[in-house]
């Protein structure tokens, strides 16, 4: 058989390859999940790190399991009843309009707010609603990378729709 | 239950226009598009892949200088490797005929090279590209590796099978190219058909037909030239691909690192720059989208959105 240059995550160009591929999702996933407090960045250098270490053992095929299984079980290590907290970027002044100083601090209101719903929503609602709707992902396409069934996505995600709605708008 | 349905069809962007007024018409739907529109606010746009992989690089590189370490060797166990090595290399001398070494060939950014393989099939590599295939055992192991862009003029009657770390061709007396990227692999067939397997599913190319895959996307199109433009009239050519794709080809075709400022990576570009002159090739790629250029020094160039 060929050495193949495919097969071998031990190759650099291969390694790089499934860095470039999937560290944004492994990233994203423990953020949606665990929030920023815990560090997901450092996380997935670790996840990366323990595959470099195991690469003869695991074959790019396994490599996306392998590090999205490691970086969980890392966050889990450290989770313990920590609040989740997403942050979110400023709500920037539109160049076009002015904006009266209540309308910008309603808006800021309104995302502290959402931060505390998305902070008490569950582990799964809010990584499914968030790769819905800040990655624009398919319920498809979620279903298929979370391993579940696409009516549990649409479940997912409209129950994390509907919680939100009713803890920010106060219904 | 019917709101329900409207909304996840709305959140999966599959909704119609008479359902999307059905779903406007509701009390609570600016509600839910405040909520839709602030959720990207979440995201967090700081992370850099090109970044993590240099802190990571830093990291193993460093792990794997501490595991080089030397070994001691006891005295009698020399002359006895000697005597091994010998009969090593005799026997690997006996052997190389049969199982030939494999053959690597790379190209550095900014080059382009041919090569022929065992069976009279033409490859040309493109820039920042790796071919690897066994010479000495051509007729047992009909394949090659490929890191990168090629493009292959089959030998008649010949076959054998190309891996890139997305997809597998398979090919029969053909003319095709195929891309592979970090988030992005295209085939496209000139001549005959070719054979694809992309995720265990099979897929036949015919000529002027092209496969493409940005991220998890599947676009099939069509192409009216007869060679790659990269091969034949010194361009690159893109059509409907990410602006990322276009900067990371420019980057290896001219040996440059370009950076961004405002710059919706993600918009899709469809031209073509020169591969022999860097300032109307750089006027090809930022004109059409209003950017300004800005050459900081000869390794780097900043693009910024006016």
């Amino acid at each position: 058989m060929v050495q193949s240059l495919n097969s071998n995550v031990c190759e650099e160009r291969v390694f790089s390859n499934i860095f470039q591929t999937l560290s944004k999702d492994v990233h994203n996933f423990l953020r949606y999940k665990y929030g920023d407090n815990l560090n997901p960045k450092d996380k997935v250098q670790e996840a990366f790190i323990k595959l470099w270490d195991n690469c003869k053992n695991v074959s790019p095929e396994k490599a996306k399991s392998f590090l999205f299984t490691t970086a969980n079980n890392m966050m889990l290590n450290e989770v313990k009843h920590q609040k989740v907290v997403l942050k979110h970027q400023q709500v920037k002044p539109k160049h076009y309009t002015n904006e009266t100083p209540e309308f910008i601090m309603e808006e800021s209101e309104y995302m502290k707010k959402y931060q505390r719903a998305l902070g008490n929503l569950t582990e799964a609602q809010r990584e499914a609603f968030l790769m819905n709707r800040i990655e624009g992902k398919k319920h498809k396409e979620i279903a298929e990378e979370l391993g579940i069934s696409r009516k549990g996505v649409e479940k997912r995600i409209y129950g994390a729709l509907e919680k939100l709605r009713k803890e920010i708008d106060g219904i | 239950m019917k709101k329900e349905l409207l909304i996840q069809k709305w959140l999966d962007g599959e909704i119609n226009d008479a359902e999307l007024s059905a779903f406007k018409a509701l009390p609570e739907y600016a509600s839910y598009a405040k909520l839709s529109e602030k959720a990207k606010l979440f995201e967090d746009t700081s992370y850099d892949v090109d970044f993590e992989y240099g802190k990571l690089n830093a990291i193993i590189s460093e792990r794997r200088q501490k595991t080089a370490t030397p070994v001691k060797t006891l005295n009698w166990f020399k002359p006895l490797m000697r005597v091994a090595a010998i009969l090593l290399v005799g026997l690997a001398i006996y052997y190389a005929p049969l199982y030939g070494d494999t053959t690597t060939v790379k190209t550095l950014a900014s080059n382009q090279t041919t090569i022929q393989l065992p069976d009279n099939s033409n490859v040309k590599l493109n820039a920042s590209s790796s071919l690897q295939y066994k010479k000495g055992d051509w007729e047992n192991n009909r394949e090659v590796n490929l890191v990168g862009e090629a493009y292959f003029d089959v030998a008649k009657g010949s076959q054998f099978d190309v891996n890139t770390w997305l997809g597998k061709v398979s090919v029969l007396g053909t003319q095709f190219n195929v891309k592979q990227r970090v988030n992005y692999f295209e085939v496209t067939c000139y001549e005959g058909l070719v054979s694809l397997k992309y995720k265990g599913k099979e897929i036949k190319l015919p000529a002027g037909k092209s496969f493409k895959v940005i991220g998890n996307e599947i676009i099939e199109d069509e192409t009216k030239d007869s060679l790659p433009s990269w091969s034949n009239k010194n361009m690159s050519s893109f059509k409907s691909v990410p602006y990322s794709e276009v900067i990371q080809e420019f980057e290896r075709q001219y040996n440059i690192k370009v950076e961004t400022n405002n710059v919706d990576m993600t918009q899709l570009f469809t031209g073509s720059f020169a591969l022999n002159d860097q300032e109307l090739a750089l006027k090809a790629i930022t004109i059409p989208l209003e950017l300004k250029y800005n050459k900081e020094n000869k390794t780097k160039i900043v693009l910024t959105k006016e």
